[in-house]
């Protein structure tokens, strides 16, 4: 027993990493969904609902967002699904430092301690994620914690990235070229590369609020020649990036499951990893000023910054057309669960997307700005998309990470019950925030007539975090009771299913070579 | 790394120096947080106690786990990327320099001191440039298999490194002495802070040059680590021209 807990805690293995990855993402997601939940039962209904402290609210607001960003999306995309299935996708032994691997995890989980001091300490943070000055540097909440937890997290990301683009780089299968790459391959890499130029600046940002506020520095004091909006543009400079940092893995994780579900080749495999991919790497550091329309700025970089901004659903353009692409002649079976949660994706990332233009359009968005429906937008295209798109890869690698099956009934009655509570929740408070209700209030009394959408909103977020707690309570049961699973339940080409259930060390007895015509999603003639 | 294939569903790779060294940090992080917001600097005392031997000491067993490894391994094109990071960094400062630099009407601000230093940051990069290409000899003596030349050259290089630092931390105590401190105004806080976050890069240059030091003296050398190590030593180098021309002489 305890050479298998020192086996885990001090492993270097890439899947042994992907897993504790994994716990700790799922970990601040429930604390965070639990936040959600209080925030919900706050707003139910006018006046002080659970609480008569608004500071307590805010703090609540606070870790809702700063953990489900940074504390699960982010390290369950780009940690655990990067860490299990590139090499596996790729071919390779473990990643290129395995050491460095281990150490990103950890630093990740410290990180996530650290967030954890929030509900311990007297003062809490009460700052939102964004951790706005002046406020951030008056307040006598814990700044230094959010800080810290910012930069050990981002630090922990940033020594993935170097990692894993070292590993795609160096270590692919022998005869494996660049084209014959999963889409996962691809946009984690420049997922990574998004990491890699924008998380310092973000980390820069937040060091440079402690500084301001333990170290007496004046770089956003306006009494003294600083500039708040200074931060607000080193923020949103990695913050925005930072939503395709979330958006590359998860919509090639739902690529990787259509194609496998369809039998079918990726449509337009090129356009989508050069075109797709390539150009959002290339758009993602031009956008961020949309998050500043409000803040007052000549009418040149407004204008300018809209067409950046929308110049961005070009290449998003590319990849929706070659997902719903692979769909068209497929073979599509949607009888099982991640392939569902596939579905529920497209749909919710579409009308994510669609409601994402006004914001994008300065005359549009100077009226919606801080209202509910940017909140519910952004839970549209990113939120809850990407957390189906998590569930979905979760799903979808769940046979070979454990060896067993997960119980497809419950998978599907979770699957539908936090689609539909998603749909009543957001799309009511994108109508809300239409009619003028701003976001982050924590009480309304002078805003009556959005009560009973409030009661609608707060059913739909029960509905949603009754569906989640199925998903996990699924996979709970099913790595311990379920079935044994084959090697390749899903038939599927790509190289990650043929090695055994679940991996050796070292992944394959013998490496895989790799045939010039061989690709992941060469399905002819096996149907 | 073991090649033969029939040992791996015996064991698995372990190491405890990721964890030692990340707990580490977390005690740096609540020892920040004990001075600065709750003023206890007994219990700050203690987290850096706990956190510092963690960290010194993980990193002692990582490089001993590490060293005779691969010795041309994957260190030097994943030191670039590193070095890509470490640059936004120092991008994001000067941005906000800059910034301050065109809103303010009259530069420099009042409080900062008549006569700027010009002959120490004169010297300090002299000291850095040099100390680029004693690293470089280093490097060179190595691929001629000169072991002995190569300690001499990185030990001249680390002199020349901390030499630099002392200069650093002498022109700073100067300039505090003339109230001159990093809440004076906008320019003395974009000053400590951009020579200060170079300091740094200098003292983790001379940490990794110390892990190649101390297991070089017992003739323990990773090629990989030294050329990774020197390119990050002459990223620093060339970031200190864009802070001397930058925040001294501009």
């Amino acid at each position: 027993m305890g050479k298998v807990l020192s086996e885990w805690i001090f492993t270097t293995d890439h899947k042994r990493v992907g897993i504790l990855y994994l716990i700790g993402s799922i970990a601040a997601f429930c604390i965070a969904g639990i936040m959600a939940l209080l925030i919900r039962a706050e707003l139910t209904y006018i006046g002080p609902t659970i609480t008569d402290d608004p500071t307590t609210y805010n703090v609540w607001l606070y870790f809702h967002g700063a953990a489900m960003i940074l504390g699960f999306q982010i390290p369950a995309l780009t940690g655990f699904m990067a860490n299990y299935f590139i090499p596996l996708m790729i071919g390779a032994k473990d990643v290129a430092f395995p050491r460095l691997n281990a150490f990103s995890v950890w630093l990740f989980f410290m990180g996530v301690v650290l967030a954890l001091l929030t509900f311990v300490v007297p003062d809490p943070p009460d700052i939102m994620w964004t951790g706005y000055p002046p406020y951030s540097v008056i307040t006598t909440g814990n700044t230094a914690l959010y800080t810290f937890t910012v930069l050990l997290i981002g630090f922990a990301s940033i020594i993935a990235g170097i990692n894993f683009l070292t590993t795609v780089s160096f270590m692919r299968a022998k005869g494996m070229g660049w084209n014959q790459l999963n889409v996962f391959v691809w946009a984690t890499i420049a997922a990574f590369v998004i990491q890699l130029i924008f998380v310092p600046v973000l980390g820069t940002a937040v060091l440079l609020i402690a500084f301001d506020k333990y170290l007496g520095t004046n770089f956003f004091d306006t009494t003294t020649g600083g500039d708040v909006l200074t931060y607000q543009n080193l923020f949103w400079f990695y913050s925005h990036p930072a939503v395709y940092v979330i958006f590359l893995p998860f919509f090639a994780i739902i690529m990787e499951i259509v194609a496998t579900f369809c039998k079918n080749m990726v449509f337009n495999y090129k356009v989508v990893v050069y075109g797709g991919i390539g150009g959002i790497v290339l758009v993602s550091g031009e956008v961020w000023v949309h998050h500043l329309f409000v803040t007052g700025m000549p009418d040149w970089i407004r204008v300018g910054q809209m067409v950046t901004t929308l110049l961005i659903s070009v290449p998003v353009g590319l990849m929706l057309i070659g997902l719903v692409g692979t769909l068209y002649k497929g073979s599509i079976d949607l009888s099982r669960t991640p392939m569902q949660y596939a579905m529920g994706f497209i749909f919710l990332f579409l009308i994510g997307g669609l409601t994402g233009i006004p914001n994008a359009i300065a005359s549009l968005d100077l009226h919606i700005s801080d209202t509910y429906f940017i909140v519910g937008h952004f839970h549209y295209v990113m939120a809850v998309a990407g957390t189906f798109a998590i569930f979905a890869g979760v799903y979808y690698i769940f046979p070979k990470m454990t060896g067993r099956m997960y119980n497809e009934t419950v998978g599907k009655i979770g699957f539908w019950l936090s689609f539909v509570g998603t749909n009543v929740a957001f799309w009511t408070q994108m109508e809300m925030g239409l009619a003028g209700m701003p976001r982050r209030y924590y009480d309304y009394a002078h805003l009556p007539q959005f009560e009973s959408d409030q009661m609608v909103m707060t059913v739909g977020s029960v509905l949603i975090g009754i569906g989640f707690v199925l998903a996990l309570g699924n996979w709970i049961h099913g790595a311990i009771y379920g079935e044994k699973a084959p090697d390749n339940p899903w038939g599927s080409n790509s190289l990650e299913w043929t090695t055994a259930t679940p991996p050796p060390h070292g992944n394959w007895p013998v490496l895989p070579t790799i045939d010039p015509d061989w690709h992941p999603y060469n399905y002819k003639g096996k149907r | 790394m073991a090649e033969n294939a029939t040992t791996h569903d015996d064991h698995w790779d372990t190491s405890t120096a990721p964890l030692i060294i990340s707990v580490g940090i977390l005690f740096l992080c609540l020892a920040f947080i004990f001075y600065f917001v709750y003023d206890s600097g007994l219990a700050a005392i203690i987290s850096l106690g706990l956190g510092t031997p963690l960290i010194i000491g993980g990193i002692v067993i990582w490089v001993n786990e590490t060293i005779d490894g691969e010795s041309e391994g994957l260190s030097v094109p994943s030191m670039g990327w590193f070095i890509l990071a470490e640059a936004m960094i120092f991008l994001s400062l000067f941005a906000n320099y800059w910034l301050q630099r065109l809103l303010t009407p009259d530069w420099p601000p009042a409080g900062t001191p008549a006569a700027m230093p010009v002959v120490i940051p004169m010297i300090m990069t002299v000291f850095l440039v040099a100390s680029s290409f004693t690293i470089h000899a280093g490097e060179a003596r190595l691929e001629n298999d000169d072991k002995a030349g190569f300690v001499k050259w990185l030990k001249i290089t680390m002199l020349l490194g901390a030499a630099f630092l002392g200069l650093s931390l002498y022109e700073w105590g100067d300039l505090i002495g003339q109230g001159f401190t990093v809440s004076t105004n906008v320019y003395s806080t974009s000053f400590f802070s951009v020579t200060g976050f170079h300091a740094s890069h200098v003292l983790v240059g001379l940490c990794i040059f110390l892990t190649m030091l101390l297991p070089a003296l017992k003739n323990r050398i990773n090629t990989g680590l030294v050329k990774a190590g020197a390119l990050y030593w002459h990223f620093v180098d060339i970031i200190w021209f864009f802070v001397v021309s930058q925040v001294y002489f501009w």
